[in-house]
């Protein structure tokens, strides 16, 4: 075994421009004015179709943004819970997260939707939008459920020590001073699956979901009007996970004031 | 001198890491406002001693007794035992999201139910203490390593524990840092506060023990005065240990 493990880390979320990487800061300036500009051009020089298609969309987008953060919220409790149990001494809860973990992530998302909507549908009838945000919730958690554990874990042991041998217990030591600690390590992945959740929500669309893509696809049904359709969908998916990402990489710089000097 | 109960009883102790033997019959008394200082080389179990005063460390057989509360009885509370010991870590292990003033007022706030402005009161106080009062606002990382070990001194004592233990507060220290921390160490001996100190400073060890207690392999090999114990030891591996290190 080597004595060096190297860690390659790839989310599918989109990149989080940091200040340190200029090639990517470049990129995301790129992307951003490039979108920017292909998007005033359809909007002026194309009104028609492209400013009738932009009106048929809002309550969609409306929609995929209630489902993002609804699972995002189900997902950050479902990952703290599962996370902390991943690294629990007590082995029936241990192994309890551990295996929520490992069956959610072998199954794929498409998947576990049509099953919460269908399978579940035979036991309770669930309206569509719940259906979506529970399969997208629980499916993240698991993801979430790996970056909590790996960003808890990250805190150094004389931190817990500390906290001990003032008196805290388990609870208020992970409350008091890891938890705070860890949010710094945990925010960048965080943000990462916030970002690929949100253009995951698009698979929300085959359960009558409607969100962005449904109401780009019931447009394009009745106008025929495909391509220009799926180019105004992909550009806005661009825009709002372009605008995420800048937003939470200045949320990153502000949480890790207590590192400057 | 010996009318007064130990403050600390430890009695037949032995430790295991797995199948490693760290402590192996370890008994040793200390008395309230007495000074211990522990020496020996490294990997002789003297920081695992020390970490077993406030079950850091679990022993795995024989007893010891805190301030009157044993530490392997179940119905204790290990929590509020530990609130009565402070200690001090060789690697400072300041909470590094909070402030300075920030560390020496969690543990007050959160488990004394003090004030805010009463637990910053006595916070301050403190850092006086340990002249520090000015870096209040500063934050860990911004501290060099003799000033952020005199601010955890600081935050051990804001909880007002009964006992300070000490796990080598200046091997992680640069030279020119060791002597400010030593010297809050002797105003604190000065006090009469109860400390037991893991340190390879002989010097202060002279000045302050009361006590010096010698461990080799796991073993206490010898408890004598200072002046007894380096003019002249009983043991010869204490003999040969004390030639290496002066």
């Amino acid at each position: 075994m080597s004595e060096q493990r190297v860690v390659i880390e790839v989310g599918d979320g989109a990149a989080i421009p940091r200040a340190e990487d200029k090639g990517l800061l470049s990129a995301w300036w790129l992307s951003f004015l490039g979108t920017m500009a292909v998007l005033g051009y359809l909007l002026i020089f194309q009104a028609d179709p492209y400013l009738r298609i932009l009106k048929f969309l809002p309550d969609g987008i409306l929609v995929t943004f209630q489902v993002t953060i609804a699972s995002i919220c189900l997902a950050l409790v479902l990952g703290l819970l599962a996370g902390l149990g991943r690294i629990s001494k007590n082995r029936m809860v241990n192994l309890a997260a551990s295996t929520y973990v490992e069956v959610i992530r072998g199954i794929p998302l498409l998947v576990q939707l049509f099953y919460i909507y269908f399978a579940l549908g035979r036991i309770v009838r669930v309206p569509d939008l719940v259906a979506a945000i529970i399969a997208l919730g629980f499916c993240y958690g698991a993801y979430m459920a790996e970056v909590f554990r790996a960003g808890i874990m990250s805190i150094d042991q004389g931190q817990t020590e500390a906290s001990l041998s003032l008196g805290f217990n388990r609870s208020q030591t992970m409350r008091y001073v890891i938890l705070p600690q860890a949010w710094r390590t945990i925010l960048p992945p965080v943000g990462n699956e916030f970002i690929a959740l949100l253009k995951d929500t698009s698979l929300v669309s085959i359960i009558a979901v409607s969100d962005i893509l449904r109401r780009g696809r019931e447009f394009a049904s009745e106008s025929f009007l495909n391509f220009e359709t799926n180019t105004l969908i992909a550009i806005i998916y661009l825009l709002i996970t372009l605008v995420l990402s800048k937003f939470l990489s200045h949320v990153e710089q502000g949480l890790s004031h207590y590192e400057r000097r | 001198m010996n009318v007064v109960e130990p403050i600390i009883h430890i009695e037949h102790v032995n430790a295991f890491f797995g199948s490693f033997q760290a402590l192996t019959d370890v008994s040793l008394t200390v008395q309230p406002g007495e000074k211990v200082v522990v020496i020996g080389p490294s990997g002789s179990g003297k920081s695992t001693l020390l970490r077993t005063i406030n079950r850091l460390e679990t022993i795995s057989s024989g007893s010891i007794v805190v301030d009157g509360h044993a530490l392997n009885d179940p119905a204790e509370d290990i929590n509020t035992i530990r609130q009565e010991v402070g200690m001090v870590f060789q690697s400072f292990n300041l909470f590094r999201h909070l402030t300075v003033l920030e560390n020496l007022t969690l543990a007050p706030i959160k488990l004394r139910k003090l004030e805010k402005v009463e637990a910053e009161r006595q916070g301050m106080e403190l850092l006086a203490k340990v002249g520090m009062a000015d870096k209040a606002a500063s934050y860990p990382v911004q501290l060099s390593g003799g000033q952020q070990q005199r601010v955890a001194i600081a935050r051990a004592l804001a909880m007002n524990p009964a006992i300070m233990l000490f796990d080598e507060p200046t091997s992680a220290l640069d030279p020119e840092m060791i002597g400010e921390v030593l010297d809050v160490m002797v105003t604190l001996a000065r006090e009469g506060m109860t400390m037991v100190v893991v340190t390879h400073e002989m010097g202060f060890a002279r000045e302050v023990a009361d006590t010096v207690v010698f461990m080799d392999e796991g073993r206490i090999l010898e408890v004598a005065a200072p002046d007894t114990f380096f003019d002249s030891p009983l043991h010869e591996r204490t003999r040969v240990f004390l030639k290496q290190i002066l």
